[in-house]
Protein backbone atom coordinates (compact mmCIF):
# COMPACT_ATOMS: atom_id res chain seq x y z
CA UNK A 1 0.00 0.00 0.00
CA UNK A 2 1.36 3.42 -0.95
CA UNK A 3 0.36 6.38 1.19
CA UNK A 4 0.25 10.02 0.21
CA UNK A 5 2.40 12.52 2.11
CA UNK A 6 -0.28 13.62 4.59
CA UNK A 7 -1.64 10.12 5.06
CA UNK A 8 1.87 8.87 5.75
CA UNK A 9 2.43 11.60 8.38
CA UNK A 10 -0.93 10.84 10.01
CA UNK A 11 -0.03 7.15 10.19
CA UNK A 12 3.28 7.95 11.83
CA UNK A 13 1.52 10.34 14.24
CA UNK A 14 -1.00 7.60 15.06
CA UNK A 15 1.86 5.27 15.85
CA UNK A 16 3.63 8.00 17.86
CA UNK A 17 0.52 8.62 19.97
CA UNK A 18 0.13 4.88 20.57
CA UNK A 19 3.77 4.82 21.57
CA UNK A 20 3.23 7.70 24.04
CA UNK A 21 0.13 5.99 25.44
CA UNK A 22 2.16 2.88 26.22
CA UNK A 23 4.14 4.90 28.82
CA UNK A 24 1.51 7.36 30.10
CA UNK A 25 3.16 8.12 33.45
CA UNK A 26 6.45 9.10 31.91
CA UNK A 27 5.02 11.27 29.15
CA UNK A 28 2.38 12.93 31.30
CA UNK A 29 5.04 13.89 33.84
CA UNK A 30 7.25 15.33 31.07
CA UNK A 31 4.28 17.26 29.66
CA UNK A 32 3.47 18.62 33.12
CA UNK A 33 7.06 19.71 33.82
CA UNK A 34 7.39 21.22 30.36
CA UNK A 35 4.08 23.09 30.76
CA UNK A 36 5.30 24.38 34.13
CA UNK A 37 8.53 25.73 32.61
CA UNK A 38 6.60 27.40 29.76
CA UNK A 39 4.14 28.80 32.32
CA UNK A 40 7.01 30.43 34.25
CA UNK A 41 8.69 31.85 31.15
CA UNK A 42 5.42 33.13 29.67
CA UNK A 43 4.24 34.57 33.02
CA UNK A 44 7.49 36.48 33.42
CA UNK A 45 7.23 37.77 29.86
CA UNK A 46 3.61 38.87 30.38
CA UNK A 47 4.18 40.53 33.78
CA UNK A 48 7.19 42.51 32.58
CA UNK A 49 5.44 43.46 29.32
CA UNK A 50 2.46 44.75 31.30
CA UNK A 51 4.60 46.77 33.72
CA UNK A 52 6.70 48.20 30.89
CA UNK A 53 3.51 49.18 29.07
CA UNK A 54 2.12 50.90 32.20
CA UNK A 55 5.35 52.85 32.69
CA UNK A 56 5.46 53.81 29.04
CA UNK A 57 1.92 55.15 28.78
CA UNK A 58 1.57 56.68 32.26
CA UNK A 59 4.93 58.44 32.49
CA UNK A 60 4.41 60.33 29.24
CA UNK A 61 3.56 63.37 31.38
CA UNK A 62 6.43 62.99 33.87
CA UNK A 63 8.61 66.11 34.26
CA UNK A 64 10.56 66.80 31.06
CA UNK A 65 13.77 67.46 33.00
CA UNK A 66 14.51 66.70 36.66
CA UNK A 67 17.58 68.23 38.32
CA UNK A 68 18.97 66.64 41.49
CA UNK A 69 21.96 67.76 43.52
CA UNK A 70 24.44 64.99 44.28
CA UNK A 71 27.12 64.93 46.99
CA UNK A 72 29.32 61.84 47.46
CA UNK A 73 27.01 59.85 45.20
CA UNK A 74 23.89 60.64 47.19
CA UNK A 75 21.06 63.03 46.55
CA UNK A 76 21.00 66.05 48.86
CA UNK A 77 18.58 68.93 49.27
CA UNK A 78 18.69 71.92 46.97
CA UNK A 79 17.84 75.56 47.78
CA UNK A 80 15.09 77.67 46.28
CA UNK A 81 17.87 79.97 45.04
CA UNK A 82 19.19 77.16 42.79
CA UNK A 83 16.14 77.65 40.56
CA UNK A 84 17.46 81.04 39.49
CA UNK A 85 20.69 79.42 38.26
CA UNK A 86 18.73 76.90 36.20
CA UNK A 87 16.59 79.74 34.85
CA UNK A 88 19.63 81.27 33.12
CA UNK A 89 19.47 78.54 30.48
CA UNK A 90 17.73 79.75 27.32
CA UNK A 91 14.73 77.76 26.07
CA UNK A 92 13.11 76.91 29.42
CA UNK A 93 9.34 77.42 29.64
CA UNK A 94 8.76 76.79 33.33
CA UNK A 95 10.76 75.86 36.42
CA UNK A 96 9.07 74.43 39.48
CA UNK A 97 10.41 72.95 42.70
CA UNK A 98 9.49 69.58 44.14
CA UNK A 99 9.30 68.99 47.87
CA UNK A 100 9.09 65.30 48.59
CA UNK A 101 10.72 62.57 50.58
CA UNK A 102 10.30 59.26 52.35
CA UNK A 103 8.83 58.70 55.78
CA UNK A 104 9.48 55.46 57.63
CA UNK A 105 6.67 54.66 60.04
CA UNK A 106 8.22 52.68 62.88
CA UNK A 107 4.73 51.80 64.11
CA UNK A 108 4.00 49.52 61.16
CA UNK A 109 7.34 49.29 59.35
CA UNK A 110 6.01 50.92 56.16
CA UNK A 111 7.64 53.54 53.96
CA UNK A 112 5.39 56.42 52.91
CA UNK A 113 6.18 58.90 50.16
CA UNK A 114 5.41 62.46 51.26
CA UNK A 115 4.72 65.07 48.58
CA UNK A 116 4.30 68.78 49.20
CA UNK A 117 2.08 70.37 46.58
CA UNK A 118 1.50 74.08 45.94
CA UNK A 119 -2.12 75.40 45.99
CA UNK A 120 -2.20 75.97 42.21
CA UNK A 121 -1.56 72.28 41.53
CA UNK A 122 -3.88 71.20 44.34
CA UNK A 123 -6.75 73.02 42.58
CA UNK A 124 -6.20 70.84 39.52
CA UNK A 125 -6.75 67.64 41.54
CA UNK A 126 -10.52 67.63 42.27
CA UNK A 127 -11.69 65.70 39.18
CA UNK A 128 -10.02 62.63 40.71
CA UNK A 129 -11.13 63.20 44.30
CA UNK A 130 -14.76 63.21 45.33
CA UNK A 131 -15.79 65.79 47.91
CA UNK A 132 -12.34 67.12 48.75
CA UNK A 133 -12.23 70.89 49.09
CA UNK A 134 -9.17 72.46 47.46
CA UNK A 135 -6.74 73.92 48.24
CA UNK A 136 -5.89 71.91 51.33
CA UNK A 137 -6.02 73.70 54.67
CA UNK A 138 -2.87 73.61 56.82
CA UNK A 139 -2.43 70.13 58.28
CA UNK A 140 -4.72 68.43 55.75
CA UNK A 141 -3.57 65.52 53.59
CA UNK A 142 -4.77 63.27 50.79
CA UNK A 143 -3.44 59.71 50.90
CA UNK A 144 -3.38 56.66 48.67
CA UNK A 145 -5.99 54.00 49.40
CA UNK A 146 -3.54 51.29 50.63
CA UNK A 147 -1.97 53.87 52.95
CA UNK A 148 -5.40 54.88 54.27
CA UNK A 149 -6.16 51.21 54.99
CA UNK A 150 -2.81 50.76 56.72
CA UNK A 151 -3.43 53.79 58.95
CA UNK A 152 -6.58 51.99 60.09
CA UNK A 153 -8.33 55.17 61.17
CA UNK A 154 -11.77 53.65 61.56
CA UNK A 155 -14.13 56.63 61.71
CA UNK A 156 -11.40 59.09 62.73
CA UNK A 157 -10.04 61.75 60.38
CA UNK A 158 -6.98 62.80 62.38
CA UNK A 159 -3.71 60.89 62.56
CA UNK A 160 -0.14 61.65 63.59
CA UNK A 161 3.23 60.85 62.08
CA UNK A 162 6.56 61.11 63.87
CA UNK A 163 9.08 63.72 62.74
CA UNK A 164 12.78 62.92 62.69
CA UNK A 165 13.13 64.16 66.29
CA UNK A 166 10.25 61.82 67.29
CA UNK A 167 7.84 64.70 68.00
CA UNK A 168 4.40 64.14 66.47
CA UNK A 169 2.96 65.97 63.50
CA UNK A 170 -0.83 65.79 63.17
CA UNK A 171 -2.69 65.54 59.89
CA UNK A 172 -6.36 65.61 59.03
CA UNK A 173 -7.42 63.18 56.32
CA UNK A 174 -9.07 65.25 53.57
CA UNK A 175 -9.61 62.38 51.16
CA UNK A 176 -8.09 59.38 49.40
CA UNK A 177 -6.95 58.74 45.87
CA UNK A 178 -9.09 56.26 43.91
CA UNK A 179 -8.14 52.58 43.91
CA UNK A 180 -7.58 52.66 40.14
CA UNK A 181 -4.58 54.97 40.63
CA UNK A 182 -2.84 52.69 43.16
CA UNK A 183 0.01 52.05 40.75
CA UNK A 184 0.81 55.79 41.05
CA UNK A 185 -0.51 56.85 44.42
CA UNK A 186 -0.51 53.72 46.61
CA UNK A 187 1.96 55.03 49.20
CA UNK A 188 1.49 58.78 48.71
CA UNK A 189 0.64 61.35 51.34
CA UNK A 190 0.03 64.65 49.55
CA UNK A 191 -0.09 67.78 51.68
CA UNK A 192 0.89 71.45 51.64
CA UNK A 193 4.53 72.29 51.01
CA UNK A 194 4.99 73.76 54.50
CA UNK A 195 3.52 70.65 56.16
CA UNK A 196 5.67 68.35 54.02
CA UNK A 197 8.81 70.31 54.96
CA UNK A 198 7.79 70.20 58.62
CA UNK A 199 7.34 66.41 58.61
CA UNK A 200 10.46 65.70 56.55
CA UNK A 201 12.66 68.02 58.63
CA UNK A 202 13.49 70.36 55.72
CA UNK A 203 14.33 74.03 56.16
CA UNK A 204 12.01 76.72 54.77
CA UNK A 205 14.12 77.34 51.65
CA UNK A 206 14.98 73.71 50.95
CA UNK A 207 13.58 71.73 48.04
CA UNK A 208 14.18 68.12 47.03
CA UNK A 209 14.76 68.70 43.34
CA UNK A 210 13.87 70.98 40.45
CA UNK A 211 11.62 70.13 37.49
CA UNK A 212 11.94 71.95 34.20
CA UNK A 213 9.50 72.31 31.35
CA UNK A 214 10.99 73.11 27.94
CA UNK A 215 9.49 75.36 25.26
CA UNK A 216 10.57 73.15 22.35
CA UNK A 217 10.38 69.40 23.13
CA UNK A 218 13.01 68.72 20.45
CA UNK A 219 15.57 70.61 22.57
CA UNK A 220 15.14 68.66 25.82
CA UNK A 221 18.50 66.90 25.58
CA UNK A 222 20.33 70.07 24.59
CA UNK A 223 18.84 72.02 27.48
CA UNK A 224 19.54 69.14 29.89
CA UNK A 225 23.19 69.30 28.81
CA UNK A 226 23.28 73.07 29.34
CA UNK A 227 21.77 72.71 32.84
CA UNK A 228 24.42 70.19 33.84
CA UNK A 229 27.10 72.67 32.69
CA UNK A 230 25.50 75.59 34.53
CA UNK A 231 25.06 73.49 37.69
CA UNK A 232 28.01 71.14 38.07
CA UNK A 233 27.49 68.42 40.69
CA UNK A 234 23.91 67.81 39.68
CA UNK A 235 22.25 64.85 38.02
CA UNK A 236 19.99 65.89 35.17
CA UNK A 237 17.35 63.36 34.11
CA UNK A 238 15.16 63.66 31.06
CA UNK A 239 11.70 62.15 30.68
CA UNK A 240 13.05 59.82 27.99
CA UNK A 241 15.67 58.51 30.39
CA UNK A 242 13.01 57.87 33.03
CA UNK A 243 10.90 55.91 30.57
CA UNK A 244 13.91 54.00 29.25
CA UNK A 245 14.81 53.06 32.82
CA UNK A 246 11.57 51.14 33.13
CA UNK A 247 12.15 49.37 29.83
CA UNK A 248 15.53 48.23 31.16
CA UNK A 249 14.45 47.52 34.74
CA UNK A 250 11.96 44.84 33.75
CA UNK A 251 14.12 43.14 31.18
CA UNK A 252 15.40 39.58 30.97
CA UNK A 253 18.59 40.91 32.56
CA UNK A 254 16.81 41.56 35.84
CA UNK A 255 18.48 39.32 38.38
CA UNK A 256 15.64 37.25 39.70
CA UNK A 257 13.92 36.81 36.37
CA UNK A 258 16.91 35.60 34.43
CA UNK A 259 18.43 33.43 37.14
CA UNK A 260 15.19 31.76 38.16
CA UNK A 261 13.83 31.15 34.68
CA UNK A 262 17.10 30.21 33.01
CA UNK A 263 17.83 27.77 35.83
CA UNK A 264 14.41 26.17 35.33
CA UNK A 265 14.99 25.97 31.59
CA UNK A 266 18.48 24.52 31.98
CA UNK A 267 17.18 21.90 34.42
CA UNK A 268 14.43 20.93 32.02
CA UNK A 269 16.70 20.62 28.98
CA UNK A 270 19.18 18.52 30.94
CA UNK A 271 16.26 16.25 31.85
CA UNK A 272 15.01 16.15 28.27
CA UNK A 273 18.45 15.42 26.87
CA UNK A 274 19.15 12.77 29.49
CA UNK A 275 15.89 10.92 28.90
CA UNK A 276 16.08 11.22 25.13
CA UNK A 277 19.73 10.29 24.73
CA UNK A 278 19.61 7.43 27.18
CA UNK A 279 17.11 5.43 25.16
CA UNK A 280 15.95 2.35 27.04
CA UNK A 281 16.66 -1.15 25.81
CA UNK A 282 12.98 -1.49 24.88
CA UNK A 283 13.08 1.67 22.77
CA UNK A 284 16.28 0.56 21.02
CA UNK A 285 14.65 -2.82 20.30
CA UNK A 286 11.56 -1.05 18.99
CA UNK A 287 13.73 1.01 16.64
CA UNK A 288 15.50 -2.13 15.43
CA UNK A 289 12.23 -4.00 14.83
CA UNK A 290 10.79 -1.06 12.91
CA UNK A 291 13.88 -0.98 10.73
CA UNK A 292 13.64 -4.73 10.14
CA UNK A 293 10.00 -4.19 9.14
CA UNK A 294 11.11 -1.71 6.51
CA UNK A 295 11.01 1.66 8.26
CA UNK A 296 13.67 4.03 6.98
CA UNK A 297 15.90 6.16 9.22
CA UNK A 298 13.89 9.23 8.17
CA UNK A 299 10.65 7.48 9.23
CA UNK A 300 12.06 6.84 12.71
CA UNK A 301 13.28 10.43 13.03
CA UNK A 302 9.82 11.58 11.92
CA UNK A 303 8.28 9.28 14.53
CA UNK A 304 10.43 10.76 17.32
CA UNK A 305 9.70 14.25 16.01
CA UNK A 306 5.97 13.65 16.24
CA UNK A 307 6.34 12.16 19.73
CA UNK A 308 8.28 15.23 20.90
CA UNK A 309 6.02 17.57 18.95
CA UNK A 310 2.85 16.13 20.48
CA UNK A 311 4.23 16.57 24.00
CA UNK A 312 5.68 20.03 23.30
CA UNK A 313 2.59 21.43 21.57
CA UNK A 314 0.28 20.30 24.35
CA UNK A 315 2.67 21.65 27.02
CA UNK A 316 3.09 24.97 25.18
CA UNK A 317 -0.63 25.64 24.84
CA UNK A 318 -1.39 24.62 28.44
CA UNK A 319 1.55 26.64 29.77
CA UNK A 320 0.63 29.79 27.83
CA UNK A 321 -3.02 29.55 28.83
CA UNK A 322 -2.14 29.06 32.51
CA UNK A 323 0.28 32.01 32.34
CA UNK A 324 -2.37 34.29 30.88
CA UNK A 325 -4.83 33.34 33.63
CA UNK A 326 -2.10 33.73 36.27
CA UNK A 327 -1.26 37.27 35.16
CA UNK A 328 -4.75 38.62 34.50
CA UNK A 329 -7.06 36.83 36.91
CA UNK A 330 -4.42 35.84 39.49
CA UNK A 331 -2.64 39.26 39.31
CA UNK A 332 0.72 37.44 39.02
CA UNK A 333 0.28 35.99 42.51
CA UNK A 334 3.41 33.83 42.21
CA UNK A 335 5.70 36.76 41.36
CA UNK A 336 4.22 39.35 43.70
CA UNK A 337 6.12 38.19 46.81
CA UNK A 338 9.42 38.80 45.02
CA UNK A 339 8.31 41.83 43.01
CA UNK A 340 7.16 43.63 46.16
CA UNK A 341 9.63 42.03 48.55
CA UNK A 342 9.28 43.18 52.13
CA UNK A 343 7.07 46.12 51.22
CA UNK A 344 4.50 46.69 53.96
CA UNK A 345 2.46 48.96 51.69
CA UNK A 346 1.38 46.86 48.75
CA UNK A 347 -0.49 48.71 46.03
CA UNK A 348 -3.16 46.79 44.20
CA UNK A 349 -1.64 46.12 40.78
CA UNK A 350 -4.17 45.65 38.01
CA UNK A 351 -2.02 44.09 35.32
CA UNK A 352 -3.33 44.69 31.82
CA UNK A 353 -2.23 41.93 29.45
CA UNK A 354 -0.41 43.47 26.52
CA UNK A 355 1.04 40.27 25.12
CA UNK A 356 1.79 40.36 21.40
CA UNK A 357 2.01 37.43 19.01
CA UNK A 358 5.78 38.03 18.89
CA UNK A 359 5.96 37.32 22.65
CA UNK A 360 4.39 33.90 22.07
CA UNK A 361 6.86 33.25 19.26
CA UNK A 362 9.77 34.15 21.56
CA UNK A 363 8.54 31.77 24.26
CA UNK A 364 7.96 29.06 21.64
CA UNK A 365 11.45 29.53 20.21
CA UNK A 366 13.15 29.38 23.60
CA UNK A 367 11.26 26.33 24.83
CA UNK A 368 9.74 24.10 22.15
CA UNK A 369 12.44 24.20 19.48
CA UNK A 370 15.30 23.21 21.83
CA UNK A 371 13.13 20.40 23.18
CA UNK A 372 12.46 19.03 19.70
CA UNK A 373 16.19 19.20 18.95
CA UNK A 374 16.92 17.43 22.23
CA UNK A 375 14.65 14.51 21.30
CA UNK A 376 15.20 14.20 17.55
CA UNK A 377 19.01 14.31 17.45
CA UNK A 378 19.51 11.32 19.82
CA UNK A 379 16.80 9.47 17.86
CA UNK A 380 18.81 10.03 14.68
CA UNK A 381 21.88 8.58 16.39
CA UNK A 382 20.00 5.45 17.48
CA UNK A 383 18.23 5.06 14.12
CA UNK A 384 21.51 4.92 12.22
CA UNK A 385 22.66 1.87 14.22
CA UNK A 386 22.28 -1.39 12.18
CA UNK A 387 19.11 -3.24 13.30
CA UNK A 388 20.90 -6.53 14.00
CA UNK A 389 23.32 -4.75 16.36
CA UNK A 390 20.43 -3.05 18.17
CA UNK A 391 18.49 -6.30 18.60
CA UNK A 392 21.53 -8.11 19.96
CA UNK B 1 -2.62 -1.23 15.52
CA UNK B 2 -5.08 1.12 13.84
CA UNK B 3 -3.30 2.78 10.95
CA UNK B 4 -5.88 4.10 8.55
CA UNK B 5 -9.29 5.79 8.36
CA UNK B 6 -12.10 6.20 10.86
CA UNK B 7 -12.94 8.84 13.46
CA UNK B 8 -11.19 6.82 16.15
CA UNK B 9 -7.81 7.66 14.74
CA UNK B 10 -5.63 8.96 17.61
CA UNK B 11 -4.13 11.62 15.34
CA UNK B 12 -7.52 13.15 14.55
CA UNK B 13 -8.58 13.06 18.20
CA UNK B 14 -5.27 14.67 19.11
CA UNK B 15 -5.79 17.44 16.53
CA UNK B 16 -9.31 18.01 17.86
CA UNK B 17 -7.95 18.39 21.39
CA UNK B 18 -5.15 20.73 20.29
CA UNK B 19 -7.64 22.80 18.27
CA UNK B 20 -9.92 23.12 21.31
CA UNK B 21 -7.07 24.31 23.56
CA UNK B 22 -5.72 26.60 20.84
CA UNK B 23 -9.21 28.12 20.44
CA UNK B 24 -9.31 28.79 24.19
CA UNK B 25 -5.93 30.56 23.95
CA UNK B 26 -7.19 32.63 21.01
CA UNK B 27 -10.35 33.59 22.94
CA UNK B 28 -8.21 34.71 25.89
CA UNK B 29 -5.98 36.66 23.54
CA UNK B 30 -8.97 38.41 21.95
CA UNK B 31 -10.44 39.24 25.37
CA UNK B 32 -7.18 41.04 26.06
CA UNK B 33 -8.28 43.72 23.57
CA UNK B 34 -11.39 44.42 25.64
CA UNK B 35 -9.32 44.72 28.82
CA UNK B 36 -6.87 47.04 27.06
CA UNK B 37 -9.71 49.28 25.89
CA UNK B 38 -11.01 49.57 29.45
CA UNK B 39 -7.49 50.35 30.70
CA UNK B 40 -7.00 52.94 27.96
CA UNK B 41 -10.08 54.78 29.24
CA UNK B 42 -8.40 55.23 32.63
CA UNK B 43 -4.98 56.16 31.28
CA UNK B 44 -5.79 59.78 30.36
CA UNK B 45 -6.83 60.58 33.94
CA UNK B 46 -3.80 58.76 35.32
CA UNK B 47 -1.44 60.73 33.05
CA UNK B 48 -3.05 63.94 34.30
CA UNK B 49 -2.36 62.78 37.85
CA UNK B 50 1.30 62.19 36.94
CA UNK B 51 1.49 65.72 35.51
CA UNK B 52 -0.14 67.43 38.50
CA UNK B 53 1.80 65.51 41.15
CA UNK B 54 5.03 65.68 39.05
CA UNK B 55 5.60 61.96 39.49
CA UNK B 56 8.61 60.23 37.96
CA UNK B 57 7.91 56.63 38.99
CA UNK B 58 5.32 53.92 39.39
CA UNK B 59 4.41 52.74 42.88
CA UNK B 60 5.11 49.00 42.73
CA UNK B 61 7.57 48.09 45.48
CA UNK B 62 7.81 50.35 48.56
CA UNK B 63 10.43 48.43 50.51
CA UNK B 64 13.47 50.52 49.49
CA UNK B 65 13.82 53.94 47.95
CA UNK B 66 15.64 52.60 44.92
CA UNK B 67 12.83 50.17 44.13
CA UNK B 68 10.13 52.78 44.90
CA UNK B 69 11.72 55.37 42.63
CA UNK B 70 14.22 53.56 40.39
CA UNK B 71 14.29 56.36 37.82
CA UNK B 72 15.54 59.06 40.20
CA UNK B 73 17.61 57.03 42.60
CA UNK B 74 21.36 57.12 43.10
CA UNK B 75 23.51 55.22 40.63
CA UNK B 76 25.33 53.36 43.41
CA UNK B 77 22.18 51.67 44.69
CA UNK B 78 23.63 48.21 45.15
CA UNK B 79 26.33 49.60 47.41
CA UNK B 80 24.44 52.54 48.83
CA UNK B 81 25.18 51.91 52.48
CA UNK B 82 28.77 50.76 52.23
CA UNK B 83 31.11 49.68 49.42
CA UNK B 84 31.00 46.12 50.77
CA UNK B 85 27.24 45.93 51.26
CA UNK B 86 25.36 43.50 49.07
CA UNK B 87 21.82 43.76 47.85
CA UNK B 88 19.50 42.35 50.47
CA UNK B 89 15.99 43.52 49.60
CA UNK B 90 14.08 40.74 47.79
CA UNK B 91 12.60 43.04 45.17
CA UNK B 92 16.07 44.41 44.43
CA UNK B 93 16.81 41.12 42.69
CA UNK B 94 13.87 41.69 40.35
CA UNK B 95 15.05 45.11 39.21
CA UNK B 96 18.12 45.96 37.19
CA UNK B 97 20.10 49.08 38.14
CA UNK B 98 19.05 52.33 36.44
CA UNK B 99 20.68 53.01 33.10
CA UNK B 100 22.92 55.91 32.19
CA UNK B 101 22.50 57.35 28.74
CA UNK B 102 25.76 57.53 26.81
CA UNK B 103 26.74 61.08 26.07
Amino acid sequence: MKFTGIERQLNILDYALHSLARRPGRHLSITFIFALVIFLVASFQMVTASLKHSADVLLKTAPEITVQKMVAGRQVMMRVGDMARVGKVFGIKEIYPRVWGYHFAARNGANYTIIGLDPARQRQLPPYLDGVKMPLAPGEAIVGLPLAKLLDLGGRRVFSLARGDLSLKSFRLAGTFPAASDILTGDLLVTNIADARDLLGMKADEITDICVSVANPAEVRTIAGKISRVMPGTRVLTRDQIRKTYQAVFSWRSGFGSICLLTALAAFFILAWDRASGLSAGERRETAILKVLGWQTTDIITLRFWEGGAVATMAFLLGVMAAWLHVTIGAAALFRPVLMGWSVLRPNLELVPVTRVSDFIIVFTFTVLPYLAATVIPAWHSATVPPDAAVR
Amino acid sequence: MHLAGGTRRPSLRYFALITAIFSAVVVLYISQTRMMTAARGREAGMRELVRILQLTDLCISTEARYTRNPAVTELTVAFQDHPDSLEHFPSGSFWTPPIMEKK
